[in-house]
């Protein structure tokens, strides 16, 4: 079996050549709030990096900004959090299954977790069986947890219930982490706001939504398609009616505009990804929004 | 109304509904893309007016398909309306068979005139013309060249006419000796019939005569009408001479019995006038005697199923321009 890990290094050196070497692990770096006090060393500063980390005098002398560097106390934890329904099989915006562009994010999230030096876990499952696997430091050990991601997404699948999971979050965790959400475009009912009210006051959530395939309008599918979840046929010359196809816009952009403001108001920071091309980015851009936002 | 390759039928059927197996099957298995959250779509309101659209021109792409493929299929079966003709009608045979004497020239002018008449309407009916009086002279024989009937006929009537002055018309006439030998003219008319052993068609003789016989006939009458009854040709008498007595009433009862032994019939005739009524019953017996052995003739009428498939036919292409925008 390929390394999906590989593929994921792949994308983030493209990126990383594209934007400044390091950005990422920054970017990473300043999603954690706590710090120790136990000095390590200096080093050049990078973007992304804390304004309040600069060491001033250090920098005054030398005439480059330097960063102070930490010994991290603990390690943190990261928990991968993941729906692994039938869902996640389907097509996503960009015209891939949706399940590669979640390992690709997953993946990415979890490498510069690793490279930080902090452990990662994964929840995932569907709406009838929920998996946990600890959390670990080793990139063998993310390997394994996005080969069960990319193992159990398929359309035999049971149906997904992103709620289960986080309802097992919410019983099993006792301590602070950071949770990266790889969710799709669900509806948020008050069962969902209730669980991330709950898992907020205890955890970061970062949350990444994967764009589901448009159904109608002028990107929409070429095909004829049916829903995974009730195997519902739906004809692809009804979304080019003129009258349904702006009816659907609306209504997407409506559905967006809730889980947005939704987000917005809770302190989660989301991001859209409709492609594996932009995965790298908009976790950078997420990642920078999320130290911003503090 | 039948079908002539009726086994097209089931034939037909068991490979739609096999087309039709494959087609089903085919859509199973063909590659629809698996989306999630297709409520964002479904539970528009104006999505389920267009499905509901969709359905509707679907359902008119079904039932056209259907109407297609059973009108070809019918129109591929031969349906052909059976006609049953006697065409004995168009067999039939009449050769008038004046006699010329004197007595019987009024007579035989209104004969002649009445087939004038009919003779328009005849179809595939050949007709000829005897004449005699000591013996018999074909003036025409048997034809369906009406043209040529209807102008013999013209001069016929001309030369039967009262004023007239066309004696050749009646030369050969007299060549035997005496007058009015009725039954060598019936002989005459009877063998003058064309391929009488070898073709069945129907054969009457109209015989305009009193029966006055006047001479030694080579045939007399009784011989004359067993020839053609054993030709199976019919002999319809027509006398001038009405209810008389005497010597006129025997000739005439031995004219009716001899006419009648022939399967055909005996008129006595009042007047003139009353030949058309006469040749109208002759033509009526005719036809009711006719009506035997009916032959089934075949046409395709493919009018109404080929209409029925181009209907099925635009609406199959109405509904999939409708149901692929």
């Amino acid at each position: 079996m390929p390394s999906l890990l590989t593929r994921v290094k792949s994308k983030m050196f493209v990126f990383a050549h594209r934007r400044a070497r390091g950005m990422l692990d920054g970017e990473y770096a300043s999603v954690f709030r706590g710090r120790s006090l136990d000095f390590d060393d200096l080093r050049a500063y990078i973007p992304g990096d804390e304004v309040r980390d600069i060491d001033w005098k250090a920098s005054a002398r030398v005439g480059a900004p330097l960063i102070k560097r930490y010994v991290a106390v603990r390690r943190q934890t990261v928990l991968l959090v993941a729906d692994t329904g039938r869902n996640m099989a389907a097509l996503a915006r960009g015209g891939e299954v949706k399940k590669d562009i979640a390992v690709m994010a997953l993946g990415v999230v979890g490498y510069l977790a690793v490279r930080h030096g902090d452990n990662v876990g994964l929840v995932h499952g569907d709406a009838g069986h929920t998996a946990a696997r600890p959390a670990k430091g080793t990139e063998g050990h993310l390997e394994q947890l996005l080969q069960s991601v990319d193992a159990a997404a398929t359309l035999e699948a049971g149906s997904s219930d992103l709620k289960t999971q986080l309802a097992h979050i919410s019983r099993s965790y006792a301590t602070r982490m950071l949770l990266f959400v790889v969710a799709d475009e669900l509806a948020l009912d008050e069962e969902t706001a209730r669980l991330l009210r709950r898992l907020q006051a205890q955890h970061e959530i970062l949350w990444v939504q994967i764009r589901d395939a448009e159904l109608a309008g002028e990107h929409a599918l070429a095909l004829d398609s049916y829903d995974v979840a009730d195997r519902q046929a739906i004809a692809a010359a009804l979304g080019r009616d003129a009258e349904v196809a702006r009816d659907y816009a609306d209504a997407v952009a409506a559905r967006s505009e809730a889980t947005a403001s939704f987000m917005a108001a809770r302190g989660i920071v989301m991001a859209q990804i409709g492609h594996s091309s932009e995965v790298v980015g908009t976790l950078f851009s997420l990642l920078e929004r999320h130290r911003r936002a503090r | 109304m039948a079908l002539i390759f009726w086994w097209l039928l089931p034939v037909g059927l068991a490979v739609a509904a096999g087309a039709a197996w494959l087609v089903f099957r085919s859509r199973r298995t063909a590659d629809a893309a698996p989306v999630a959250h297709a409520d964002r779509l479904t539970g528009l309101p104006s999505y389920q007016r267009a499905l509901g659209r969709h359905r509707r021109w679907l359902w008119v792409l079904c039932a056209s398909a259907v109407l297609l493929a059973g009108a070809a299929l019918t129109a591929a079966a031969r349906p052909a309306q059976q006609h049953s003709i006697r065409p004995e009608q168009a067999n039939r045979d009449i050769v008038l068979c004046l006699d010329v004497s004197g007595s019987m020239v009024e007579t035989d002018a209104a004969i002649v005139n009445v087939f004038t008449q009919l003779v328009k309407e005849f179809e595939g009916e050949r007709i000829g013309l005897t004449i005699f009086d000591s013996s018999a002279v074909q003036v025409f024989p048997l034809t369906d060249d009406y043209e040529l009937v209807k102008e013999q006929l013209d001069v016929a009537r001309t030369a039967l006419g009262l004023d007239s002055d066309n004696f050749g018309f009646f030369e050969g006439t007299y060549a035997g000796a005496g007058s009015s030998l009725i039954g060598d003219g019936l002989a005459s008319c009877v063998t003058g019939f064309p391929k009488l052993d070898s073709e069945q068609r129907s054969r009457t003789v109209v015989l305009a005569t009193d029966n006055l016989l006047a001479g030694t006939p080579l045939f007399t009458l009784d011989e004359a009408a067993a020839l053609a009854q054993s030709s199976k040709v019919r002999v319809y008498a027509i006398n001038p001479n009405g209810q008389e007595s005497g010597k006129a009433a025997t000739a005439a009862q031995r004219l009716q019995d001899a006419a009648t032994a022939t399967g055909g019939g005996y008129f006595a005739l009042d007047n003139a006038d009353a030949v058309s009524k006469i040749v109208g019953q002759v033509q009526s017996t005719e036809a009711a005697r006719l009506t035997g052995a009916p032959v089934v003739s075949v046409a395709d009428v493919p009018a109404l199923p080929l209409v029925l498939a181009l209907v099925g036919l635009a609406g199959m292409l109405l509904a999939l321009w409708k149901v692929r925008p």
